[in-house]
Formats: C-alpha cells, sequence, structure tokens
C-alpha cells in the first residue's frame, strides 16, 4: 500500500508548487542490536532521506540471517519553512538459526543516475538458551483452556544463587482474533529480572501442534532472571485478560486466562568463598590496563579494571585494588555495556580507577586477582591479570603543592610472626662459665692492688734512703770493705803473700776514704787518727794505722810481724768495731 | 698491669676457638631455618648448646620451638634467652607472642619489671659485663693511687687521690652488679609448665586435694623439691605441689 501511495503523495506535494530545494542525501542502514541469541530478533532500518523522486532502495543481502517480519516501508514528508524534506524507510526484523558471525550486505540505492550504498553491519549470534515449555507444562496449560492459554518457561529449574535464568512467556491461542487487555505480571520475589526487548509482539509464523490441536504462538515476553538468594523460589501464574473475536458489532467475548506458575530450586554458592570474590556468577574475562607505568610523582594514574562475559555483571562491585598506602586512590568510574538477549545477559562492565602515587619509587603491585563462580563447574574460578608496576620519578614538587597531602595513616598490622632468629656471631660462651668469681677474676682484682703496694714501699725505702746519701755510702763503704777483705781472704787461703797484703792495704784504705768521703791519697796516719781518734780512747786509731803500715811494710819488705790471719782477723774486726762505734 | 690483661686474653682465646667449632652448625642451622625446616635447624642448635651457650642461641631454638607449634618449650628457651640478655627487644617481643597461646592467665604480682633502665643497667647480653667493668675500674683505680704517691703533694695529687676514690667506689659498685647478674643468671628458681594440663595439689603425693590447675606454658616459681615434686607458687601468690616431669626450670 505504502508502495502506491508514496510517489502519488509526492506527486501531490509537487503539484502544491514549491520549489523543492536540495539537500543533503543520505542512505543509512542500522540496527538496534548486533549482539543477539540465536531465537531473537533485530530490526534493521534502511533509511533514505531527501532522496529525489525516483529514488529506489534495494534489499540488501542478510547474509545468513532469515527474516521473520518484513519489509515495511515507510515514507514521510516535512515542510518546514518552506524547506521540504523527505525520507523512506525499510524496516526488516531478522533472526538467525545458528549462532556465529554475520555480515549484513549493503543496501543499494539508485539516486538520480547514480548509486549510493550503505555500510555494512556486523552481527554477532550467541547460543541462545532453549525456552520451550515442555510437554507437560503444556498439556496442563492446555487442559485449563483448551483454546487460549499461556506458559511460564524456565531455561533451567536447578540454579546457583546468581546464575542467570531466561524466563519466557508464551501465548498458544486457536481464535482468529484477539485483543488484548490488561494483565498481571507476576511478582518476582527474589530475583532481580532485566527485560529482553522482542519488538512487537507477533505471532510466529508456524503454528505448533499440541495434542493433535494446532495453535497460533506468539512469545509475549522473555526476561532474565537472576535468584539473590538460595531455596526454592516461585513465580506465581500471570493473569491475562483478553477479547476473543471482536468484530465491528462487538467488542469480543471477554476471557481471563492463567499461566502456570513456574519453580526454581535455587542453591547456595559453596562456603569456600575466595577472599577476592566480586559477586559474580557465570563466566568472565578480565581485563587490566594501565595507560602508563612510568609516571612522575603526583601525576595521575588512570587504571582500567574490565570484566567481560556472560555473568551478572550489574551485580559486580567495584573491586578493590590493593595499592601501597603511597598511592592515593579515588573511587572508581564504572561504564556498562551491557546487552540482555535471549542469551541472557552479557557484555562488559568497566571500573576506571584514579591513582596518584605520592612517592618515587619502583612499585611491584604484584597481579590483581579476582574470583567469580562458574556454575558449569560448580567451582569458584581466579581470574589473574598480568603482574603490574609501576615506575614512579620524582615528582615535579611544585606540582605537589597544588594537589592535597596524602592523608596520614597508622602503619596497620596484617598479621603476626614471631622475629626472626639472630644470624651471624651468637656470641657463644661456654655455658655455665662465668668470668666473675674465677681465679683469673680473683686475680685480676688482686693484681693492681699488690702491685700499688709494692710500689708503695718500694718507693717509701727509696725516699728513706735518698733522705741521707752519706748513709748510703757509709753502707756501700762496709759493702766494699767486705769485698775488699774477700780478695784478701782469697790470697791467703792461697798462701800468695804478696796479694794479700795489697788486699789488705787497699781494703783498709779504700774502707777508710769511703767511710769518711775522702780520696785514697787522703789517708794516711794523721788523717785516720783525726777522725778514729775519739773511738775508744784512739785504740781503735793506732790499731788502724798499725795495720795500714804492717801492710805497707810486708808489700814491699819480706818479713811479717804476725801470721796472716792474725792481720785478717784484725782488720775484720777492726771495721766491724769501727761500724758498730760509728752507728751507735 | 699485665698481670690482670693476661687472664682476659685467655679467656677471649679460649672463646675465639669455641666459636670456630661451631661456626659450621650455626651456619647449617640458619640455613635449614631460611628454608623452614625448623625440626633440623632445632637439631643442629641444640647440639650447639650442650657446650656453648648465649642469649641469642637460646632465642633462635626458642624461635624454632615457636615455630614448631611447641609454646611451653618456645617460652622455656624465650625466658632463658631473656635472663641472659635482660631486656632484649625482640626476645620479649616473641615471648609476648608465645605467651599469647597460653591458657592460664596468672595475675603477676606488681613490681615484677622494673623496667628497661634497670635492665640495661644489668648489663644487655653479657652477664660478664660488670666483673670486666669492675677489673678496670680496679686497675685504674689503682693506677690514679700510683700516680697520686708518685706526684709532688698539691692541687694535681688531691685531684688524682679524688678520681682514684672514685674509681674504687666504680669497682666496688660494679663488683656487687656482677655478682648480682651471676646470681640472677644462676637463679632456678622459676620454671615453666611442660605438660598440657598439671593438677597442683596440696600435698606432694597423689590423690592429694586438687588445689588448682596449669596448663603448658604457665611460668611458676619453685620453692622446693621433694621426691621429684614441685612446690609451686604462681605470680598470684598461690602455693601448691606439682607432679613430677611437669615443669621444667628456666
Amino acid at each position: 500500500m505504502n508502495r502506491i501511495l508514496a510517489p502519488l503523495l509526492m506527486c501531490i506535494a509537487l503539484l502544491g508548487g514549491t520549489a523543492v530545494h536540495a539537500q543533503e542525501i543520505t542512505f543509512k542502514a542500522s540496527a538496534d542490536r548486533t549482539e543477539i541469541a540465536t531465537g531473537d530478533a533485530l530490526k534493521l532500518t534502511v533509511s533514505l532521506v531527501n532522496a529525489p523522486m525516483g529514488s529506489a532502495i534495494g534489499n540488501p543481502a542478510f547474509g545468513g540471517l532469515v527474516v521473520v517480519q518484513g519489509p515495511f516501508d515507510s515514507n514521510s514528508f516535512s515542510n518546514i519553512n518552506g524547506r521540504m524534506g523527505s525520507s523512506v524507510t525499510r524496516t526488516w526484523y531478522l533472526t538467525a538459526m545458528q549462532p556465529g558471525d554475520y555480515t549484513i550486505g549493503s543496501a543499494m540505492a539508485r539516486v538520480g543516475g547514480g548509486m549510493i550504498q550503505t555500510e555494512p553491519i556486523k552481527v554477532h549470534v550467541t547460543k541462545g538458551q532453549t525456552t520451550g515449555p515442555n510437554s507437560a507444562q503444556l498439556e496442563q496449560a492446555q487442559k485449563a483452556d483448551p483454546n487460549l492459554f499461556c506458559t511460564i518457561s524456565l531455561s533451567k529449574s536447578k540454579v546457583y544463587v546468581g546464575e542467570q535464568i531466561l524466563s519466557t512467556y508464551t501465548l498458544y491461542s486457536r481464535y482468529n482474533s484477539l485483543q488484548p487487555g490488561d494483565y498481571d505480571l507476576p511478582k518476582l520475589d527474589g530475583f532481580w529480572a532485566e527485560e529482553i526487548e522482542l519488538g512487537e509482539t507477533s505471532w510466529e509464523k508456524v503454528p505448533q501442534t499440541v495434542n493433535g490441536i494446532r495453535y497460533n504462538v506468539a512469545v509475549l515476553k522473555k526476561q532474565v532472571l537472576i535468584p539473590q538468594h538460595g531455596g526454592k523460589l516461585r513465580i506465581e501464574p500471570m493473569t491475562l485478560n483478553y477479547r476473543v473475536n471482536p468484530s465491528f458489532f462487538s467488542s469480543g467475548t471477554p476471557v481471563r486466562i492463567k499461566s502456570n506458575a513456574a519453580e526454581v530450586t535455587v542453591m547456595d554458592l559453596p562456603e569456600n568463598k575466595p577472599a577476592d570474590y566480586i559477586g559474580a556468577v557465570g563466566d568472565l574475562h578480565l581485563e587490566v590496563k594501565t595507560a602508563a607505568t612510568t609516571v612522575k610523582a603526583n601525576e595521575a594514574i588512570d587504571l582500567t579494571v574490565r570484566f567481560s562475559g556472560r555473568a551478572n555483571l550489574r551485580l559486580i562491585d567495584a573491586p578493590k585494588l590493593a595499592f601501597p598506602s603511597d598511592f592515593e586512590s579515588y573511587d572508581p568510574k564504572m561504564t556498562d555495556k551491557i546487552t540482555v538477549n535471549g542469551g541472557g545477559m552479557s557484555g562488559s562492565r568497566e571500573f576506571q580507577y584514579l591513582v596518584i602515587p605520592r612517592h618515587e619509587g619502583d612499585y611491584d603491585i604484584g597481579t590483581l586477582t579476582y574470583s567469580y563462580f562458574d556454575p558449569a563447574s560448580g567451582q569458584y574460578k581466579q581470574l589473574r591479570s598480568e603482574p603490574l608496576t609501576f615506575h614512579i620519578q620524582k615528582g615535579d614538587p611544585n606540582a605537589s603543592a597544588t594537589i592535597s597531602r596524602p592523608s596520614r595513616t597508622d602503619v596497620q598490622e596484617l598479621g603476626k610472626d614471631i622475629r626472626f632468629i639472630r644470624t651471624g656471631d651468637l656470641a657463644l660462651e661456654p655455658s655455665g662459665h662465668h668470668l666473675f668469681g674465677s681465679w683469673p677474676y680473683v686475680l685480676g682484682l688482686l693484681a693492681p692492688v699488690g702491685a700499688f703496694i709494692a710500689f708503695f714501699s718500694w718507693r717509701r725505702r727509696r725516699a728513706r734512703l735518698l733522705a741521707d746519701t752519706h748513709g748510703l755510702r757509709r753502707r756501700g763503704a762496709d759493702k766494699v770493705a767486705r769485698q775488699r777483705l774477700k780478695a784478701a781472704e782469697e790470697a791467703l787461703t792461697k798462701n800468695d803473700r804478696t796479694a794479700f797484703y795489697d788486699a789488705l792495704g787497699k781494703a783498709l784504705e779504700g774502707y777508710f776514704a769511703d767511710k769518711f768521703d775522702l780520696g785514697v791519697a787522703e789517708v794516711n796516719a794523721a788523717m785516720v787518727t783525726a777522725k778514729l781518734g775519739h773511738l775508744d780512747d784512739g785504740a781503735v786509731a793506732r790499731a788502724y794505722n798499725a795495720l795500714l803500715s804492717d801492710a805497707e811494710m810486708a808489700r814491699f819488705a819480706p818479713f811479717e810481724n804476725r801470721p796472716r790471719q792474725a792481720s785478717y782477723d784484725e782488720a775484720a774486726a777492726l771495721i766491724r768495731r769501727i761500724e758498730d762505734q760509728l752507728r751507735a | 698491669m699485665k698481670r690482670s690483661v693476661l687472664p682476659l686474653a685467655l679467656l677471649a682465646m679460649a672463646a675465639t676457638a669455641a666459636r670456630a667449632d661451631h661456626t659450621a652448625l650455626l651456619r647449617s642451622a640458619e640455613e635449614a631455618y631460611g628454608k623452614g625446616e625448623y625440626r633440623q635447624a632445632l637439631t643442629l642448635y641444640d647440639s650447639v648448646n650442650t657446650s656453648h651457650t648465649s642469649a641469642a642461641l637460646l632465642f633462635n631454638i626458642g624461635n624454632c620451638w615457636s615455630k614448631l607449634d611447641d609454646t611451653p618449650h618456645a617460652i622455656l628457651y624465650y625466658e632463658r634467652a631473656l635472663r641472659l640478655a635482660p631486656g632484649a627487644e625482640d626476645i620479649q617481643a616473641n615471648l609476648d607472642q608465645a605467651r599469647t597461646k597460653v591458657v592460664d592467665r596468672v595475675n603477676e604480682l606488681p613490681g615484677m619489671t622494673l623496667g628497661t633502665l634497670w635492665d640495661r643497667l644489668r648489663g644487655g647480653t653479657d652477664v660478664d659485663q660488670w666483673a670486666r667493668r669492675s677489673l678496670w675500674a680496679c686497675l685504674a683505680a689503682f693506677v690514679l693511687a700510683g700516680i697520686a704517691v708518685s706526684v709532688r703533694a698539691g692541687a694535681l695529687k688531691r685531684v688524682l687521690f679524688g678520681l682514684g676514690a672514685l674509681a674504687f667506689a666504680a669497682t666496688l659498685v660494679s663488683v656487687a652488679l656482677a655478682a648480682y647478674r651471676v646470681g640472677e643468671v644462676e637463679d632456678r628458681s622459676e620454671a615453666i609448665i611442660m605438660v598440657p594440663k598439671v593438677d597442683v595439689l596440696g600435698e606432694p603425693r597423689r590423690g592429694a586435694t586438687t588445689l588448682f590447675v596449669l596448663h603448658q606454658g604457665t611460668k611458676v616459681t619453685v620453692l622446693q623439691e621433694r621426691n621429684g615434686w614441685y612446690e609451686v607458687k604462681l605470680g598470684s601468690g598461690s602455693v601448691g605441689w606439682s607432679a613430677p616431669a611437669s615443669l621444667e626450670r628456666i
């Protein structure tokens, strides 16, 4: 109808006499979704704007996709302040039977003399979950009203908390004409629900046979349900009101139908939840990106943590970054690219962190690890990033002044352990041995005392001796005399006469000279008398002189007054006598 | 002066020889500990400890026991180490850590610790520190006195005599401290409960009234020993008899 109308209307517009201003011609193809699951439909729109009269749009190649509905054409004209605008739009609903990558080819349009074409569109088709109701559900629903019934079917009946379920509301009808009325959506207690865009509700091309009865089938609604807690969760029946066979004369017979109720057994996640669990259930991939790993202190680093895959992405919390305290990190910015289709919820959730290093140095952050739950294997799985290292160079000191100082926090104790052993020299000592109380110790203490006492007494004696020099000499004289007499004694035993008298004379002279501090030449009879005359009324002096002269005589003449022994004895006795008397 | 240095030199030589003997053992023990083979490290350290000892060695043995999760032995060796080196920070830290695993909380009487100043004064890791100081002080006192008697009477002589008197006083003090330290180190009156649980009885025989129950790692003071039974006193003042082989003296 439109195809006939379009040129007609154009002609009318032109006949109106308004000049058509040349305007920019655009020719575009667009799809409302480029990711669908098998069984889902996407809407392909090809529009030609401001084309002159007589332009024609050619169908694109669908590249394996199947046309469900269409094409539908629509034309529009506008006249704004004398400016004419026109657009021609052609729409298809396409679906795919097999998962895979499809490319919708270019659409061609002949405009004026030339051809223009659109960009091809790539479509990714994932495997959809089987959503059809099973025969038991169907039979039960059919019993209630064999002419019109509705079912709720779930893709799975036993899932983990957080796992996705696809619920499909399907209408079966034998009536030729139905007019929808109001309906009650079932309450979805315990679920997080996401609607799947279906476009316009329409009857499926192929009627379905249940128990030998043919039905027109329409999918009313599709939802992704994510259970939030464990246990048996129930989806209450859906109630729909229809008017059957309305006509010009009647508004139709009201029919109220009730779907079946659906039940899901929800299992709790296993107990051994890893510390880095981020709340995701499904199949995930991790991508960690940083713009730069070598920056200056106080310059911002952008760190992007991206989770992608088929999971309850909307329920992923911002993961914690295990950054050292030298880094200041801010709350992340969250970007979602999530599509919900017959395959469930998929896409990506991205957290963009702003991290500012405050001090220079090399920081090894290590790998970032996050865990999710994989319901297919019933296990937690860990995602690991590449190891992160940052080289922070010395920052601009002026820049740091403008940025707030890092907040100071107490050092946190993360764990406890005993301190490490002492290594190297352990300063070993023999067991049970102490210096204190040992013999070396006692000696060591006593030695200075003894040394002091010895030193002190030596000094006392020396001081006393130094106090009279003559006494020293006298004492020495005694020693010398005795020595000299010893020489005489030797000569006596050897019976050497000359040597004896020589020694005797020298001993007597030397003794006297030393005793009275005289030279040897000064020793003579007069001096002896002068010095020793006061002893024993001159007897000592006389005896001394006699001995001296005897010795002198005997030295040079060959005769002796007395035996040598007697002379020796007298000399010794005399010296002893002088000593005794002088000391007294 | 020579005479007082000689014994020190002899001691030093003996100590050096002992160290050389054990260096290899200690090295391999360190290695074993580093690799986490605590049992092996313990055996090696223990073999050294049979003849020679030091606070550091006892500390390392305590660490091995601690890593082997034997709290009473760890506490025993930390206490022994701490007695050789009062106030040593890391020993105290590990002892505190080990004590957190002790079940009994005994209210210690106040005045048990006099603070780090006293610990430091008593002399870190070295038991003989004050003995050596007393020797030096004694030497100084008499050398000063010797010089003092040699110089002419005057201000210098008085000063030297004064210094000598001070040095002598220091000698007396350090002898006293040395005696105290040695007495402290040789004091074996404290003990650690080594068995998981022991009933402390009113009399030294089986079947006597149970006064209280002690658990491993608790420190007690042994008042006397009788037929293998120990009369023990807690920090809180309670006294009773502990069964034979239930404790080990520090």
